[in-house]
């Protein structure tokens, strides 16, 4: 028993290594609020030190934009069950996310994330969440 | 046991004992601090916001000046998400507090087992050599690196690491910058288990004294300090479509600085913004009232870098040549603060640029002197005795490899001029008559009337500046005018010169209307001409068109055609007209410089503020301690006047 709770000790700390940004979050994005965005999936980069949902979105003046989302790390969404088939290109998607605290930058910190096709979520359950 | 065993016993010692008192007696072996550490976070000033996580606006126990403050409201965390910054690892301050500890090997001398290099590693880190074995620092021309350079002495039981030769970065995350003028020191020592890093930063460009800090390690035996590998790609990580997208606040937008305080309301505001006051005790009488803080003596130390040294030795005007090897064929000569930039092969030589007119006997002597030794230099003899082929008779056919001379270094093929700058073109007539290109008759011959120099090639506006329609006095002599010009917005060699292909880009309406750049693609080196210099802001000629917005564009260029090798530096390596030598990380921060200054005065000018008021509001402020001058052919005040005029035009 030692031997396995040594194990998810060093799961967890890796987990937990791998999580955390290499940049500031809180001087990247404003995390006390929240902007939401519909739009179709162009890119899915899931990779270290965060993975990048970009999705083509319009702006509030109806033009369409490319917006980049922060997500969190491979080893923290792997354990979350995002996996890299989980997103395809063209799904129709909606993300809650913080803005960046620069003016008219369309990038935004991964809050959660909806596909109303087949409800596919994450961000909606304890522990998901960016940090 | 008999007698027999007893001698032999004894005899066995003193053989032992004499062998081990034979050995000369060695120094006292320094601790070893060859391991895997694992960091003890607490000091982090990270910690009040988050672990690993400082909050913006945190700027307590930094010693800021002014500029160090602005540079820091202004800066934007997202500036991790440009193309050339996303797998930027931690700069050098922050290092020893990134996450996932530290592992220290070291490389020893194999004969005496000094170490003569500790490699420090980090998670985010590329490899960081010390040097122990007393080697010099780099010229200041030699190009800077995210780890710089280190040298290392052992002090007691201390290691003393003095580093130079380092980026831009940031002192903190969230905000806090450093120059690339900043030097550490680390002394670095070991108690048992534990490894206390003692780093004194000294920042003259924005802090009024060296900035320290202490962090702790203890040993970890189970550790392993992983690598991060940097997947990024090389698209913006900041959404929309404009990959040259400069993130930062304009002055006073960035609004946020304080939020963090309203969860620690113990901490005063004032003390946040830094400065080197807050940092003694007696500033606490500040804060009872007792003391302005305009009248408050500390007895504050000051900066060990002399900036103005600092910047004129990676620029020498010394009246010499300096020869800075880069990459592949190319080398780059600092020829009394003006660097020139040549290829040297089988085919010839060719040069960007010929510096002053005054130092072009002594550049051709040098470029000469780099033919010889990089494409013919002289080569012992390594054929001798029963080994040697062919050696039979009484005479080595091989003799004649020991009795030699150098044979002449190949010509100048190419002269290719970015500008028509003086300072570019001075040299353009004594080395193209030095130089050999044919233009008819055949190889090796030639037609009298088109002569026999090199060819001059530039774009057919240097032309312009250089000559003078027939009765006029031109600005140059004929022999040093442009023979092969070009119109389009590039222009090739006419073949691989030197091995590898070599195109000019014309760079329209930038420092000039006559600015080009080169690119050396298979060496992968560009040389930027006066679009980029690393100890100045560039010069605006707006009487010859040119434009902010201009040499922004040729600098967004020059990021458009390097690669990285790795993590943000090295790979393509760029020779501005004046300064070290640089790279993608180097001109991507001096884009992002004149991203900021241009948004500032074009804010202005929206404001409709005047000139005069412009110049007032100061908006290089944080970058003239770096770049500006008040003194000198230009002077930060005539940058900031051109910066408007040109941007006040193009309403």
């Amino acid at each position: 028993m030692r031997r396995n709770t040594l194990l998810i000790t060093a799961a967890i700390l890796l987990i937990s290594t791998a999580a955390y940004a290499h940049h500031s979050y809180a001087a990247t994005y404003d995390t006390t609020k929240q902007v939401k965005i519909e739009g179709i999936l162009v890119q899915f980069e899931l990779r270290n030190p965060h993975a990048f949902v970009t999705i083509k979105s319009k702006d509030k003046d109806g033009v369409t934009q490319r917006w980049s989302v922060e997500w969190a790390g491979v080893s923290q969404l792997d354990n979350a069950g995002i996996k890299k088939e989980s997103l395809k290109v063209g799904d129709e998607i909606a993300i809650v996310g913080n803005p960046s605290r620069v003016p008219g930058e369309y990038r935004l910190l991964m809050v959660n994330l909806k596909r109303p096709l087949d409800g596919f979520s994450w961000g909606t359950k304890p522990g998901e969440k960016v940090d | 046991m008999d007698k027999a065993y007893r001698l032999l016993f004894i005899a066995a010692a003193m053989l032992i004992s004499v062998s081990a008192f034979a050995q000369p007696a060695r120094p006292a072996t320094p601790p070893d601090i060859a391991a895997e550490w694992n960091l003890q976070s607490n000091e982090d000033p990270g910690q009040i916001g988050g672990q690993g996580q400082p909050a913006l606006g945190d700027y307590l126990g930094i010693p800021f000046n002014d500029a160090g403050r602005m540079r820091a409201d202004t800066s934007a965390e997202s500036i991790w998400g440009t193309p050339e910054y996303s797998c930027r690892p931690h700069t050098a301050p922050h290092q020893w507090r990134g996450l996932g500890g530290a592992r220290i090997l070291k490389e020893q001398d194999p004969l005496t087992r000094d170490v003569k290099v500790y490699h420090v590693q980090f998670m985010r880190s590329l490899d960081w050599p010390i040097y122990m074995d007393g080697r010099p620092h780099p010229p200041a021309w030699a190009p800077h690196s995210w780890t710089g350079f280190s040298t290392g002495e052992w002090i007691g039981n201390t290691l003393k690491v003095t580093t130079t030769h380092l980026k831009d970065g940031y002192l903190r995350r969230g905000g806090p910058q450093t120059s690339d003028l900043y030097s550490m020191t680390d002394f670095i020592t070991r108690h048992g288990d534990v490894l206390t890093v003692v780093t004194v930063i000294d920042d003259p460009i924005y802090q009024d004294e060296p900035y320290v800090q202490s962090t702790t390690y203890t040993l970890d035996t189970n550790a392993t300090t992983n690598t991060e590998t940097c997947n990024a790609s090389e698209f913006s990580e900041n959404g929309g479509s404009d990959r040259h997208h400069v993130p930062h606040f304009l002055p006073g937008q960035n609004t946020a600085l304080t939020e963090w305080l309203k969860n620690e309301k113990w901490i005063p505001e004032a003390a946040t913004r830094g400065g080197v006051k807050t940092l003694y005790p007696e500033y606490t009488s500040t804060l009872k009232g007792t003391t302005k803080v305009a009248d408050l003596k500390v007895p504050s130390s000051k900066s060990a870098v002399d900036v103005n040294k600092e910047i004129a030795a990676q620029s020498p005007h010394d009246g010499q040549v300096h020869v800075q090897p880069v990459q592949g064929n190319i080398y780059m000569l600092v020829a009394d603060g003006t660097n020139v930039t040549v290829s040297v092969g089988p085919e010839g030589i060719a040069v960007v640029n010929t510096g002053t007119a005054a130092m072009s006997d002594k550049l051709l002597s040098a470029i000469n002197q780099l033919a010889n030794s990089a494409v013919t230099p002289p080569m012992p003899n390594n054929c001798l005795g029963a080994n040697c082929a062919g050696m039979w008779g009484y005479s080595s056919p091989f003799i004649n490899t020991v009795i030699n001379s150098p044979s002449p270094p190949k010509p100048i093929r190419f002269i290719m001029n970015t500008s028509a700058a003086p300072e570019h073109v001075g040299g353009n007539q004594k080395l193209a008559s030095a130089g050999f290109f044919p233009r008819g008759g055949g190889f090796g011959a030639a037609v009298e009337s088109v002569g026999r120099n090199a060819s001059i090639v530039a774009h057919e506006n240097v032309l312009l500046h250089m000559s003078a329609p027939a009765g006029k006095a031109p600005a140059a002599p004929t022999a040093a005018q442009p023979t092969d010009t070009f119109f389009d917005e590039l222009h090739k060699l006419p073949q691989y010169f030197n091995g590898e292909a070599v195109v000019l880009y014309y760079e329209p309406n930038a420092n000039t209307d006559a600015d080009s750049i080169v690119y050396f693609r298979h060496s992968e080196v560009i040389a930027a001409g006066n679009i980029f210099s690393t100890i100045s802001y560039p010069v605006i000629d707006l009487q010859n068109d040119g434009s902010m917005q201009g040499v922004i564009s040729g600098l967004n260029h020059i990021l458009d055609l390097a690669v990285a090798e790795y993590r943000g530096q090295g790979g393509t390596w760029v020779i501005p007209s004046h300064g070290r030598l640089s790279d993608l990380a180097d001109v991507a921060s001096y884009r992002n410089m004149l991203v900021m200054i241009r948004d500032r005065v074009q804010d202005s000018i929206k404001k409709g503020m005047t000139l005069d008021q412009v110049k007032a509001s100061r908006p290089t402020m944080d970058f003239d301690g770096r770049y500006g001058s008040d003194s000198g052919s230009w002077t930060t005040a005539m940058f900031v006047e051109a910066v408007y005029k040109s941007l006040k035009e193009k309403q």
